[in-house]
Formats: C-alpha cells, sequence, structure tokens
C-alpha cells in the first residue's frame, strides 16, 4: 500500500512516515502544497495523509482540486485546526476523516487501516483465504494458526493483493503500490516475492495468470 | 430613564397645554371684558335716554315711561328697568319692575355709578345711576339696569364653542407633536436598526445617510464597531497562529516519546505530563474562543445550512459505528450566533452522543417565542442528574472508558454562554440516554 503524506514541518513528517514504513506502507512526501498536489493527481496512491495549513497552496484547495480532477483516493486530514467547522468543511471537500493534532500516531495507523479496508469494502481488518489469515492491524500472517514471518516487501505484495481480492493486479501496478516515489523499481522482483509468499503460505493462495498479473480470490 | 421619545411627547404635550390654557383664558378674558364694555355702552345709552326723558317731562314725571320711548322698559319682567327719584322721596319706575323698586345707592352724585343687585325675578342686574340737577334747580335721581342673565347666557355659549375649538385644536397639536416627534426621532431608529443589521451581516453604516446633528455619532459607533471586529478577528487569530504553532510541536514530542515508550523506555512520566499539557492547551483556546467573543462579532447563521453540514458529517461517523442519526429542523431560520461558534457547539455535542449511543442520535429544533430550542438526544446511558454538574465542568471525564479529553461538554457549555445561553443537560423521555439541549435566538431576515 502507498501512501502520499502532505506535511511541511520536516520533522513530524519524517516520524509519521518511519511508522507507516514499520507498518509496511510505502510513502512519499510532499512538503508543500503545490508538490502535493501534483504528486496526488499523478500517482496511484493507496491513501493520503494532508496537512491543511501548507505553504504553496492550502491543503483545502489541494483537496478541492484533486477531488475536481476526479482523484478518489481515501484522504485523511491532519491539522492542527481542531473546531468542528474546519473539519466538517474538510469532509464536505472530499476528506474521508479528520484527525486533528497533537495525534497518537497508533490512532493514526487505525484510521488509515479502516479507510483503506473500506475502499476495498472489506468490513473486517482480519483477512481469511482457505488456511492463510492476515491481520491488517498487526500484520500477522498465521497458516494453519501457526505465525508466519514475512518480510516488508512481501507483506506489502500480500496486503495489496488481499486488499484487491477478486480483481486481477499486473506486476506493473503491484509495484506502483509497493514502492515509493524514490524507491528502486524493479518489476521483476514482484515476481520473486510472489514465488516466495508461495512457498510460505502455500500455493493455493495466490493465482497467477499468465503474461497479465496475479490474483487472490474473492470471498464466497 | 424616560426615552427620548416620551420626553419630547410629554413634553410637547405639557407645553402645548400650557399655551392652549394660557391661551384659552386669556381670549375669555378678552371676550368677557369686551362683552362687559358693550354691556356697559349700551346701559349708559339707556341711561342718557331716560335722562333726557326726564329733562324734558320733569314737570309731568308719569310720562317718563311714553317718553323714553322703548317698549321693553314696559313689559314686565323684561330684564330692563328704569327708576326715577326726586328729592321729596317721590318714585317712578318702569312697568317692567311691577311692585318692584331698585336699590338706592348710598351716595349720590353727579358723576355715573354702576351697582349690581338682585332683578324683580332674582336675577342678577348690572345697573348704572346718576344723580341730575335740573335747570329749575330740581334735583332728580335716574337708575336704569339691565339683566345680566341674557349676557351670562351667551358667555356661556361662546365658552361652549371656545371649548370645543379648543379641544380641537389640542388634539391637533397633540397629533402634530407625535408626528413631528416620530420624524424628528427616524434617524435613530434608522441608527438603531442598521446597527443591529451590521451585527448579523458584514456591511458598516453609511454615515452620509444621516442627518448633520446625528451623522457624527453614527460614524463614531462604526468606527467603534470596525475596531471592535479587527480587535476580536485579530485575537482569533493570534489563538489559531499559537494553537498551530503549539500544536505541531507538540505532536513531534508525543511521536518521540511513544518511540521510546516502545522501545522501553522509562517515558510514562513525561508521556502522562504532555498529555496534561495537550488537555491545558485544548481548554485554553477552547476558552480563549468564547472569551474572545466570537459573540462580539456580527454574525447570524442560516440554521438549516449549519444543522445540515453537522447532520451530513455525521451521519458517515455514526453509520461507520452501527449508529442512526436523525434530524428534525424547520427550514429558513437565522439564528443570533456566529456559525463557527453554533458548529463547535453542536460538533460537541453530538461528537458526545455518538461516543455514548448504543444505536441512536437525535437532532430536532423546534420555534418557541422568537427563540429556537436545539435538542441532542442519545440512547446510551446518560448522566446521573448529581453529576451532571461535574459533566459540564472543564476536563471532567465521567467514565474513561471512551477516548477523549472530557472537554466537548465543557466548551459547548462556554460557548453557549458567552452568547447569553445555557447548555442543559437530562435525560432524554424518548430515548432514555442523554439529552442536551440549548436556546438561541432568531436573528431577522437578513435584506
Amino acid at each position: 500500500m502507498r501512501i502520499l503524506l502532505v506535511e511541511d514541518e520536516p520533522v513530524l513528517a519524517q516520524q509519521i512516515k518511519a511508522t507507516l514504513v514499520t507498518e509496511g506502507y510505502a510513502v512519499d512526501i510532499a512538503t508543500d502544497g503545490i508538490e502535493g498536489q501534483a504528486l496526488g493527481v499523478s500517482q496511484p496512491y493507496d491513501t493520503v495523509v494532508l496537512d491543511m495549513g501548507l505553504p504553496g497552496r492550502d491543503g483545502m484547495n489541494v483537496l478541492k482540486n484533486w477531488r475536481a480532477g476526479g482523484m478518489r483516493a481515501p484522504v485523511l486530514i491532519l491539522s492542527a485546526r481542531d473546531g468542528w467547522t474546519d473539519r466538517v468543511d474538510g469532509l464536505d471537500a472530499g476528506a474521508d476523516d479528520y484527525l486533528t493534532k497533537p495525534f497518537h500516531m497508533p490512532e493514526l495507523c487505525a484510521r488509515l487501516r479502516a479507510m483503506i479496508r473500506r475502499k476495498s469494502e472489506q468490513a473486517n481488518p482480519v483477512f481469511e483465504r482457505d488456511q492463510v489469515s492476515f491481520d491488517s492491524r498487526t500484520n500477522q500472517v498465521m497458516v494453519a494458526g501457526r505465525t508466519v514471518n514475512l518480510t516488508a516487501q512481501e507483506m506489502a505484495v500480500l496486503s495489496y493483493l488481499f486488499h484487491n481480492a477478486g480483481r486481477l493486479v499486473s506486476r506493473t501496478e503491484l509495484s506502483q503500490h509497493i514502492y515509493q516515489h524514490d524507491g528502486e523499481r524493479e518489476s521483476n522482483t514482484i515476481a520473486v516475492f510472489i514465488n516466495r509468499l508461495r512457498k510460505k503460505l502455500g500455493d493455493g493462495l495466490i493465482d497467477t495468470v499468465r503474461g497479465r498479473g496475479y490474483v487472490i480470490k474473492a470471498t464466497e | 430613564m424616560t426615552s427620548l421619545r416620551g420626553r419630547a411627547v410629554i413634553g410637547g404635550i405639557l407645553w402645548a397645554a400650557v399655551t392652549i390654557t394660557l391661551g384659552f383664558a386669556g381670549l375669555q378674558s378678552f371676550i368677557d371684558q369686551g362683552a362687559e364694555r358693550r354691556f356697559d355702552e349700551l346701559l349708559l345709552a339707556r341711561l342718557t335716554q331716560v335722562v333726557t326723558a326726564v329733562e324734558n317731562v320733569a314737570a309731568t314725571p308719569e310720562a317718563i315711561q311714553a317718553s323714553v320711548g322703548d317698549p321693553a322698559f314696559a313689559r314686565p319682567m323684561s330684564g330692563l328697568y328704569w327708576q326715577v327719584e326726586n328729592e321729596f322721596g317721590q318714585v317712578y319706575r318702569s312697568a317692567s319692575l311691577g311692585q318692584d323698586t331698585m336699590p338706592r345707592p348710598q351716595m349720590l352724585t353727579s358723576e355715573i355709578v354702576i351697582d349690581g343687585f338682585s332683578g324683580p325675578m332674582g336675577e342678577p342686574v348690572r345697573g348704572m345711576s346718576q344723580t341730575l340737577t335740573l335747570a329749575d334747580g330740581s334735583i332728580w335721581h335716574v337708575h336704569v339696569a339691565t339683566s345680566l342673565r341674557s349676557l351670562r347666557q351667551e358667555l356661556a355659549q361662546l365658552r361652549e364653542i371656545m371649548l370645543v375649538a379648543f379641544t380641537f385644536v389640542v388634539v391637533i397639536g397633540v397629533v402634530g407633536a407625535l408626528l413631528q416627534v416620530s420624524v424628528t426621532l427616524r434617524p435613530i431608529e434608522k441608527l438603531r436598526r442598521d446597527v443591529q443589521r451590521r451585527w448579523i451581516s458584514e456591511g458598516g453604516l453609511d454615515h452620509g445617510k444621516y442627518p448633520e446633528e446625528v451623522a457624527p455619532l453614527v460614524y463614531d459607533i462604526d468606527t467603534l464597531l470596525n475596531r471592535n471586529r479587527e480587535i476580536v478577528q485579530q485575537s482569533r487569530k493570534q489563538a489559531a497562529d499559537l494553537g498551530h504553532a503549539i500544536k505541531t510541536p507538540a505532536a513531534i514530542i508525543r511521536n518521540e516519546l511513544e518511540t521510546l515508550a516502545r522501545q522501553g523506555q522509562p517515558v510514562s512520566d513525561a508521556i502522562a505530563a504532555l498529555d496534561r499539557l495537550d488537555a491545558q492547551l485544548k481548554r485554553a483556546f477552547g476558552r480563549m474562543r468564547a472569551q474572545t467573543g466570537t459573540s462580539a462579532l456580527p454574525s447570524a447563521t442560516e440554521m438549516d445550512r449549519s444543522l445540515g453540514r453537522m447532520v451530513r458529517a455525521f451521519s458517515d461517523m455514526a453509520q461507520q459505528r452501527g449508529l442512526v442519526l436523525t434530524s428534525d429542523y424547520p427550514p429558513g431560520l437565522r439564528l443570533r450566533m456566529d456559525p463557527t461558534d453554533l458548529e463547535e457547539v453542536l460538533g460537541n455535542l453530538l461528537d458526545n452522543a455518538q461516543k455514548w449511543a448504543v444505536s441512536a442520535i437525535r437532532l430536532t429544533a423546534t420555534t418557541d417565542a422568537g427563540d429556537v430550542t436545539i435538542l441532542i438526544e442519545d440512547d446510551g446511558p446518560g448522566i446521573p442528574p448529581d453529576q451532571i454538574a461535574l459533566a459540564m465542568s472543564s476536563g471532567q471525564r465521567l467514565d474513561n472508558a471512551k477516548p477523549g479529553t472530557g472537554l466537548g461538554l465543557s466548551i459547548a457549555a462556554d460557548l453557549l454562554q458567552a452568547y447569553g445561553s445555557a447548555l442543559m443537560l437530562d435525560k432524554s423521555a424518548e430515548l432514555g440516554g442523554l439529552r442536551a439541549r440549548f436556546r438561541l435566538p432568531v436573528a431577522p431576515a437578513q435584506g
């Protein structure tokens, strides 16, 4: 899952990024409204964290421009403006959630997970197929009740496929959603991650459609 | 203090009463004196008539009546009398006196003497007499009199007519005074309306549209209101800037501390201190918001717009929590409260309701005698009556089972208090949980 973080305070941005990377997300940072708006429309983000008081262009205008241009990724506003009018203005402008500073990092993570699940129309934070279960809250993966350790990249691939269960996902799409903007993108490495996941979780979970991509079947 | 209109009306009426009374009395006195003068002139003519008759027929006094000629002297009780007496005490009198005689004046003089007495019918009579010494040396006292009854009747009728006329003048005068007061005070009333309208819109006062006596006052009021608006807006902006300047570093410190905590470092005291700091800041900003007086800014809120926004925002949140939010409020009303403050109150109350509700939240507004009552109810556990005061005091959390600072109800209560309203908490009769309610005055329609 790839997240855009638009925050002008560099220390806070790095703190949030560090936490989100630990949680298995790929994170791009924009430090002003103009850069943030450009990234939001040019990259396929799974969710966005948007500050309001930004240099260059106010967060509210960035959000309105995104929505006017058809950008559909869920957006969480993270702002020091804690009045209810600001919150409702943000939600009315197309935000999906609003969190005020100072905030608890676990709450930010929980809200981002919930937004991503809602976008995937998955009510339960625990994904289950056959013998495999994936808890999106803790990134814990179990096969037949036994915990399996995955690398961060393997976890990112599994998480994206689970959140898009029932839909064919190409290698390019996968690489766009598990690597951050400044990271090395090697779509061939996707095949390596898929093979490792099959070894750890069994052959039956991820189907390959030759030349087109991968799919985890939807629940019945 | 008596109103300007009251002073002008009372002053005008008192002044009119004094002038009209004096005018009435003066005019009446003038008419009375004129009538009396004409009466005396007529009486003198009659005295001259009788004196001439006496001079002509002094040798045969019985012929005086015939010589006088006026038939009214001959008609009994006509109100016109004469009486003549010679130096021997022989009295001759008009037939109109019947058997009665006129009293002799105490002093006999050649000067004309005026007296008053009762006539033969007991009516008031005014007399005029003179003592003559004829060429033959005989002395005659001549006395004529006329009844005052007809004069008094005429004067009484005249007085009645004057009274009606003056009453009419009084009515015209009072109506005129009221109209004049109304026209004179119109700029003051316009100023009051304009200032009132200024509280609910951004427009200024145009002193050019006022008379020159009022224009400087209008200019001063406008300057004062503008200055007040600037001060309030600057205070709010400074508070917002300060809030932003503190909250982001606070978030950074919190993240560092929580990272250290996850690494097993002993930072729980520092995190607890930061929690207190955050709560203290939130409380201070809430109070600053209420005290920097958004209530002092000109403002009115389209109620259905603000309520609609809050319902839209909270419906999604409620749905995610498995709650149903229903609402019912009349359209087209404007409330005397800044929209940001109203939404802050509604947001805090709805947020509290959705924290505690089991399945339902209801937002309703009803109108009553120029006020709107807004109710927010839920089907949660509610608050026991003996703990309601505690719930509204700053930072008091009755139950730590739900997240939050415990400031929502106190911020809502502080803001409402700044507008002269009050937050009331009790039990919802229909939903069974907490019912929060408050009243706000309806603002006049814009335009």
